[in-house]
Order: C-alpha cells, then structure tokens, then sequence
C-alpha cells in the first residue's frame, strides 16, 4: 500500500513547488506524479503480502482496483484545477495540494483494515472537501455550502465515532477481522448491533442515500463546479468503497437484520433521487439529485452482499465516475463561458460546439442506462446481484426509476440540441477540459462494448 | 462503600444535572459554563480510571480550548436569551422524542451487554502517558502519522480561506 504514503509525499511536494515560485509546474508535476503513483499501486496486483502497517491497511485487489480509480479521477481534476482557477493563480498550488490531500483520504478510505484507519481516512476527505466548499469565500453560497457540509459532516463523524466505540466495546478490537471473528460468534451483544447501525447511519450520510441526503443538493450547487465534481466522483466512490468493505469483512455475517434497512434505504433513495431530479432547472442540482439516485442503484451491491458483488460494484463506480467527470468537465467549461448554471446555458451547444454536445450526450445516456454505454453493464450487474439474493421488489423499483431518470437527462439533451442560443460566442474552452471529457468518453464507449476490460477483484475479502 | 465508589457517584450526579441544565438553560452562559463543569467532571470519571492522559487531554482541549471558543463567540456575537430564536414546537418534540428513543435504546442495549475484559491485566501502568505513547508509536504508527496529513490539510485550507485575493485587492 505504497500508494498511500507516496500521495501525502505528492501533497507535500505541491507546498514546496509553491515556495520555489514553481507555481507553473505545479499542475503538469501532480498529473504526471499521479499517473506514477498509480503504475506503483498496480504492482501490487495480485500481490502475496496484503498487509500493512500492524494490519492498519490492506492491499488487496479490492482496495488497489479502487485507489486506481480514485487516483485516475483526482489525476483528471487536478488536470482541469489549471483552467479552472486562472483567475486566482496564488492560490492555486494551495487547492492542488488539498485535492491531494483529498485523495489521501479517499486512498486510506478503500484499504482501511483498521478501525482508526476508517475514522482518519474519513476525516482527511471530509475536512478538505469543506475547505475547497467554501474556498469562493466572496460567494454567500459557497459559504452556506461549506457551513452546511461541515455541520452535518461533523454531526455524522461524531455518530460513526459512537458507533465505532460501541463496537470496540463489544468486539475489544478496531481490526476488522478480528470484529468479523466476534461477529460469527455464538451470542452478539446488543451494545454491537447499535454500534453496528450508528456506523450505517453514519457511513449512509456520506454516501447521501435518502433519508441522510438534504445536505447534498445545496452544498453541490453551493461549491465551486469543481469541488461539485469532486464530491460527486472522488468523494463518493470512496465513501461507497468504505461501506463495502466494512460491511463485506466485518460486519457479514450478522448482516440479515441490516439487509432489509438497506434495502428500503436503496429504494428510497433511488425514488426520491431521480423524482425530485425531475424539476430541477440547474444543471449542477440536477446532477446532485442524479447523484443520489447513483447512491440508490450502488447500495444494491451493498445489499446484495451474501454474494460476490464486488465486482459489480466496481464496475458502477468506474462507469459512473468517468460518466460523471466527463459531464462536470464539459459542464464547467459551458458554465464558465456562459455565465450561468441553468440547463437553458446549454442551449444550442450542437451547434456551437458539436463534440462537446455529442460528448455530453453520451455521458448522460451512459448516467440513463442506454445499451451500448458502460452505464448500461453497470446497471444490468448491479440488479443481477440483487436479483440473484431474492431482492426482486427492491430491483422493480430500480427499473422503474431508471426509466423515470431517463426523461431529465434528455432534457439536458434536447436542450443542447433542439433550441437555439441567443449568444454567438462560442470560443471553445480550455483544452484540459475538452482533454478529460475525450478521455472520459473513449473509456466510456470502450467499456460499453467490452465490459470485460474492467478486471475482476475476486481476491476481495480474502482473510 | 468505598471512597472510590462515592467519587463516582458524586461525579456522575455532578455530570447528569450540568448535562440536562446545559440544555434548557435559557441562557447561553450559564448553558457553556455548566457544560464546562460536565466536561470537568466526566475527566475526573478519566482520572477513576486510571486515565491519566485522557484526563489531561480532556481539560485541556475541551475543558480548556473548545470552551474558551465557545465563550469568546458568544461574547463576541452578543448572544442572550432576548436574541435567541426558539424552535418551532414540532421540531422540539421531534428532538424530544428522538432524544428519549436514542437515550432507551442505548441504556436497554449497555444493561444487556456482557463486558469483556479479557484484554490482559488490568495493571497500574495502563493508561498512563508512557504505555500509551508505546502503543501510539509502535501499533498504531501509520494512523499516528496519517493524522499528519489531516492537520496539514487543515493548516493548508486556513492559508487558502485567509490568502488575500489580488483581483480584490486592486478594487
């Protein structure tokens, strides 16, 4: 698990840059030093030694496929930072080096074998991302996002905190497969199974699955575009990776009496995510709302998890991460020409600019579950799983609102390509953005038609 | 009854009443200041413990620090019991309720709990600054340092809130 230690190096060496009047290079530097962090983290594929650190991470396939994913996304974000803060140049080794940071958190996030780790992990992501949530200070809502995200992000770690007790308190250990060892026991004391769900409770806030998820509208549409498309893809995946592996190790075996929560909780969460997506006028918004209702189908894996769903639940991330990056990165460089965060911004960007028009297309047909695209497998994956542990009534309702979902992403569409735009300006955006949105797009298209390309984790969960 | 087990007592019923005054004291002084003695006496719970460190932990980070921010802001605010708006009655029964549940839920569940202590031997070194400076840098090493990160996250996040903007400052 070198990945780790060598990121917060990475976050690190962006400060020094910064004191050398190396400001430049900073972007270039980060994109390249990921990219070899993440060859790094791959050597370990397959490895024979998981172990870490008196047994505080793990290097399994599972939490080396996922700190691939992480780094990939935060490799593009930091890509865009470039374009993306040109107005506010100082400062901008400072917001490379908290989306490192970000990504330490996220890193510790998938590989946790330790309790201490979780607890950590979860804080580094969230104390940087209310920084970067309120880094527009002149912007009130900027400010209420960050206030908002940090109140209740500090309310839901004082929660998980409980609950880790709790179960520290049951179990006498934060090591995972010694809590497992204790939950497979004859008698579970009932001080574990309140651990157990203060630890969901918490774990279902920051992943924003219904009823936890009024913090994320508002603080999406309050953030920078930037730090939106990081909590959507970075924040997220990690957070949904946590919740697997905590629950597919530790908390298995017991895990009847959570199943149906999560299941009511998936399908709530995938109605009330896509119905309220239905009138929302702001791209940003709606793709928060859209988000939710991606945290609905991810809890499918979740629940289903008397089988091997990691594998399915990779797949969704991967497919929805690029979908979503791709769809920020096309949206921010429309949002910054335009001026405005309204789906009307987007009119007659076919026109204007028909690769970006097309690229948007396919990302929100992906987010819609169309056949050829990635976003199609993942959601046909995820419900096989949950059909195949008898979760049908759960898998209906995930149909269903797939269909519904579909009709605000076509309005996206239909906006782009049926209505005119007053503005003839057209000046095509900063090339990072086009960059990562072509990128998004190839893995995207690639994955649709082969779905194999993905690597199975089978390794997960092996003791 | 030993002298520990009246410590004890006195210390809990100390920390249960400033607990419930914390939250209904209509003022926000009072309300800080006997959070202030709750935190106090639940250190000295740390210290019955044989908690040396947490004790010290305690008052100085809570009892010390946290609490002195919260004065100062209310100070510095001007908040009282005239300015303060009161919840809507719903919201208050809602807490109320939640509150009472969470409360039942959690003294049901620590009565039915067998503890365990099968963790070694409860010895006069547990607890004490030097045995947990031990574990800190030998067991849990890597959390230790990663905490680094967080700190220097935060530290870096002050920096970029407080860094003056030039575009703001030529207007």
């Amino acid at each position: 698990m070198r990945a780790l230690t060598y990121t917060s190096f990475l976050g690190i060496a962006c400060l020094v840059l910064e004191i050398f009047n190396l400001r430049k290079i900073v972007v270039p530097v980060v994109v390249i030093a990921l990219l070899a962090i993440l060859g790094i983290n791959f050597t370990e594929w397959n490895g024979s030694s998981v172990s870490f650190y008196n047994d505080m991470l793990r290097a399994d396939n599972f939490a080396l496929a996922f700190t691939g994913l992480l780094i990939v996304t935060a490799a593009g974000l930091v890509a865009m930072s470039g374009s993306f803060y040109d107005t506010e140049e100082t400062k901008l080794a400072d917001y490379i080096s908290v989306i490192v940071f970000t990504l330490c958190g996220g890193i510790a996030l998938v590989s946790f074998s330790n309790m201490a780790m979780l607890f950590i992990g979860l804080e580094v992501l969230s104390i940087s991302l209310y920084i970067l949530a309120g880094s527009k200070r002149r912007d009130i809502r900027s400010n209420e996002a960050a206030m908002k995200y940090f109140l209740m992000g500090s309310f839901a770690s004082g929660i998980l905190l409980f609950g880790i007790t709790l179960v520290y308190g049951a179990t006498g250990s934060f090591n995972l497969a010694q809590i497992a060892l204790y939950a497979s026991g004859p008698g579970v004391d009932p001080i574990f199974v309140v651990g157990v769900i203060m630890i969901l409770i918490a774990m279902l806030f920051k992943v924003s699955a219904v009823p936890f998820h009024f913090w994320a509208p508002d603080v999406y549409e309050g953030s920078p575009s930037l730090t939106t498309a990081m909590m959507a893809t970075l924040s997220k995946v990690a957070a949904m990776a946590a919740f697997y592996r905590l629950f597919s190790v530790s908390f298995v075996n017991n895990f009847s009496g959570f199943a149906w929560i999560l299941s009511v909780v998936a399908a709530l969460t995938m109605l009330v995510g896509n119905l309220t997506a239905l009138n929302q006028d702001s791209f940003k918004r709606m793709l928060a709302f859209s988000g939710i209702a991606h945290a609905g189908y991810m809890l499918l894996a979740i629940m289903s998890l008397y089988q091997n769903t990691a594998n399915a639940l990779f797949f969704y991330t991967v497919a929805y991460t690029f979908a979503s990056l791709g769809a920020f990165a096309i949206g921010i460089s429309v949002m910054k020409r335009r001026k405005s965060e309204k789906i009307e911004a987007f009119n007659g960007l076919g026109k204007s600019n028909p690769f970006q028009a097309v690229a948007l297309t396919v990302f929100m047909l992906s987010m819609a579950g169309i056949p050829p695209l990635a976003g199609f497998f993942a959601k046909y994956y995820v419900f096989f799983e949950a059909i195949k542990t008898q979760h049908l009534a759960v898998v209906i309702v995930a149909v269903i609102t797939s269909a519904i979902s579909v009709y605000y992403y076509f309005k996206l569409i239909l906006a782009m390509w049926t209505k005119d735009s007053e503005e003839t300006d057209a000046p095509a955006g900063a090339i990072s953005y086009i960059a990562i949105a072509a990128i998004c797009l190839i893995v995207t298209l690639a994955l649709g038609i082969l779905p194999s390309l993905v690597p199975s984790i089978n390794q997960v969960a092996s003791k | 009854m030993d002298i520990k087990e009246i410590i004890f007592w006195s210390l809990s019923t100390i920390a249960f009443i400033t607990a419930i005054y914390t939250v209904i004291a209509k003022n926000p002084i009072f309300s800080a200041i006997s959070l202030l003695v709750c935190f106090a006496s639940i250190a000295g719970h740390y210290l019955l413990l044989n908690a040396q460190f947490l004790f010290i932990v305690h008052i100085i980070v809570y009892a010390g620090a946290i609490m002195v921010l919260f004065l100062t802001t209310l100070m510095l605010m001007n908040l009282n019991e005239e300015t303060e708006k009161h919840k809507p009655a719903i919201a208050q029964i809602a807490a109320l309720v939640i509150a009472v549940a969470l409360g039942i839920v959690l003294m049901l569940a620590v009565r039915k709990a067998n503890v365990i202590l099968t963790m070694g031997p409860m010895t006069d070194s547990i607890g004490d600054v030097k045995s947990l400076g031990t574990v800190l840098l030998s067991e849990y090493f890597y959390p230790f340092e990663f905490i680094s990160v967080l700190l220097l996250s935060a530290m870096v996040g002050v920096v970029l809130l407080m860094k003056k903007d030039k575009t703001a400052a030529l207007k």
